[in-house]
């Protein structure tokens, strides 16, 4: 495990009567590439901006690389963010922006000059030196803000929502960017977003925030495969959430829709819990006709069917729920149209019955 | 419409707009034409037919010791009063639009109160609060009395817009090792010098031309208005003329000038 660089302690953070961030402990190991995660609202980017030093806690602490910069200005960070929406200087042209801070400190102007030529062609803009930020793009004006953060190299970068303006197609090529440099340059990304695909595809590690506080960490694998609540579940990932009665321990078996299944065990429960379950749609196999009976199935009639390349994505009416259910095709694989009876089969360990 | 237009009958068309567009240009600019037209004649009388071509009138002024010195009062007015407006007004407006404090609506509103004031009354209030301080009149309460007139122009302008400036640009200036200091002057500054600047220019128009509260504030001393004003008490001085014209020129310079330092298409007001 690496040294811990970037810590907070029983962090809080209040606007009027609003908390943003409550008693909040957080640990980022150095090189590690952490995102937090939330909906709008969730204290994420409050989170972030103390640890940038844009915003004094009303409580706690916050150390960078074990020095307590807690009211510490953010000049005097090492630590560099990259903004949302550029924040590009509009008076400087792209190379005055990348070369600020070095001009800053008083570096020298052939240095600065070779060193933002490297920075750009790192950020993969050779030869924008001298364009005026206005005349960016906005994946480019990006670049330009990520290597203006980066010539620093700060000990942490900062990421706030740094491609929430983009478009689709140059936010995924963005985020495979992101994460080459990140191996490139070894330093800590935060990063902070509310797309839950963009978290699991870049991250080392997810925090969950959830009305200021962290509803969970871990890895992208970890936090899919095992919600520890239905809102990480519904969250993270496409679901369905059922409600359901405990109807027997050891082995732990419960009832949905009026039919009894085994799930994947888990303590603490007793018979006659009510309790959530989570199955992921890639877990329902669909074929057509009734239930058998045999295993575990679900029998329904198909709602909606959305072809989607390499999958179908069904909404299926079982009793009164609708599930959600993912179908790879390859060729010749029976697809299912609206109207259709179905059965839906599912393995006894995809069930994840939760608590909240 | 469409049927006479088949049949190739083309209805006449009065270009009302192209009129009236007319009628407001000869407005605007028809008495300034008048006045560089008698400029340049050699009779003092100001009636048509012009008698002849001659610069005498300019001569004449630029001569007269009386008009050299009032000119030179008047850019000594205008020049302290826009540095003034400048320095006082910017830290108003970055007080108005960055801090919120006490009784700030107040403070909006007196900023802006000698805008809604009649010259006449702002001139005569002055005069008596001069008169109750003691103080002597001179250039000096020309300035005070130019300020209390231009400065809520200045502030509005600079406030309208520091408040559409992106404070993320700050934090991003911090973040790459600013001090609040530093900051101001390599992003805040250079971002809104140039409305700084059209605002400047304005209030250096106001000062320059102000009357009315020069009238009343500046005791023995003339300002170029004040002069124009005294040279046509009696009758109509010719030499009134070529001062308007070379006032005019003046102005036309400056705005060129200012043209070729900023982007005028930056200057946002």
């Amino acid at each position: 495990m690496s040294p811990i660089q970037v810590q907070t302690e029983a962090l809080s953070k209040s606007f009027g009567s609003v908390r943003a961030v409550e008693s909040l402990d957080l640990a980022v190991e150095q090189g590690e590439f952490l995102t937090i995660l939330g909906p709008s609202g969730c204290g994420k980017t409050t989170l972030l901006r103390l640890i940038g030093g844009f915003e004094e806690p009303n409580e706690g602490r916050v150390f960078i690389a074990g020095k307590d910069v807690t009211f510490v200005p953010p000049h005097r960070r090492p630590a560099n963010m990259v903004f949302q929406r550029y924040a590009l200087f509009p008076h400087l042209t792209v190379a005055e922006n990348v070369g600020f801070s070095l001009r800053l400190r008083k570096v020298h102007e052939t240095e600065i000059r070779t060193r933002v030529e490297r920075m750009l062609d790192l950020v993969q803009l050779p030869g924008f030196s001298g364009r005026r930020t206005h005349q960016l793009s906005g994946g480019q004006a990006q670049r330009v803000a990520l290597a203006r953060a980066l010539i620093n190299e700060p000990e942490v970068l900062l990421l706030d929502e740094p491609l929430g303006a983009l478009d689709l197609k140059i936010r995924q090529q963005m985020q495979i960017e992101l994460k080459l440099l990140h191996a490139q340059l070894g330093m800590t990304f935060i990063y902070v977003t509310h797309d839950q695909e963009e978290a699991m595809s870049i991250s080392d590690r997810i925090v969950v925030m959830n009305d200021g506080r962290i509803a969970q960490e871990g890895s992208p694998r970890e936090i899919y495969a095992n919600p520890a609540s239905t809102y990480v579940a519904d969250f993270v990932g496409h679901s369905n959430l059922l409600a359901a009665r405990v109807s027997g321990v050891g082995p732990l078996r419960v009832t949905i829709m009026g039919n009894e299944f085994p799930v994947r065990s888990r303590e603490g429960l007793h018979v006659g819990q009510d309790v959530s379950i989570l199955i992921r749609p890639e877990a329902l196999l669909i074929a057509s006709g009734e239930a058998t009976g045999e295993g575990n199935t679900l029998s329904g009639e198909v709602v909606d069917a959305t072809f989607k390349g390499a999958f179908v994505h069904y909404l299926v009416r079982v009793d009164k729920s609708q599930l959600k259910v993912q179908q790879p095709i390859h060729e010749g694989t029976p697809t299912f149209a609206r109207g259709e009876k179905v059965n839906l089969a599912f393995g006894s360990d995809d069930v994840l019955v939760l608590v909240d | 419409m469409a049927a006479s237009r088949a049949l190739g009958r083309h209805p006449i068309r009065i270009p009302w707009l192209g009129i009236y567009f007319g009628l407001v240009i000869l407005y605007l600019f028809f008495p300034i034409a008048i006045i560089a037209l008698f400029s340049f004649n050699s009779s003092p009388a100001i009636s048509f037919p012009i008698r002849g071509f001659s610069l005498r009138w300019y001569r004449e002024i630029l001569v007269s010791p009386v008009f050299l010195s009032a000119l030179k009062n008047s850019l000594i007015v205008a020049v302290v009063t826009t540095a003034i407006c400048v320095f006082v007004g910017t830290l108003a407006a970055l007080g108005l639009t960055r801090y919120n404090f006490r009784f700030k609506p107040l403070v909006q509103s007196i900023y802006v109160l000698p805008v809604t004031l009649p010259g006449l009354l702002l001139g005569l209030s002055l005069l008596s609060f001069f008169v109750f301080l003691g103080l002597k009149l001179s250039l000096g309460t020309v300035v005070i009395g130019h300020l209390v007139y231009t400065l809520p122009y200045f502030v509005l302008v600079a406030t309208a817009r520091l408040e559409r400036f992106d404070r993320m640009l700050e934090e991003a200036a911090q973040d790459l090792g600013c001090t609040p200091w530093q900051t101001f002057w390599k992003v805040d500054f250079p971002i809104i010098a140039p409305s700084i600047i059209g605002a400047a220019v304005i209030v250096f128009a106001l000062s320059f031309d102000e009357f009315l509260i020069t009238f009343f504030v500046i005791g023995t001393q003339s300002t170029l208005p004040m002069l124009v004003w005294s040279m046509m008490r009696m009758s109509i001085d010719p030499r009134v003329n070529a001062i308007s014209v070379v006032l005019m020129v003046a102005s036309m310079v400056l705005i060129y000038v200012l043209s070729k330092l900023v982007d005028l298409r930056e200057i946002e007001l």
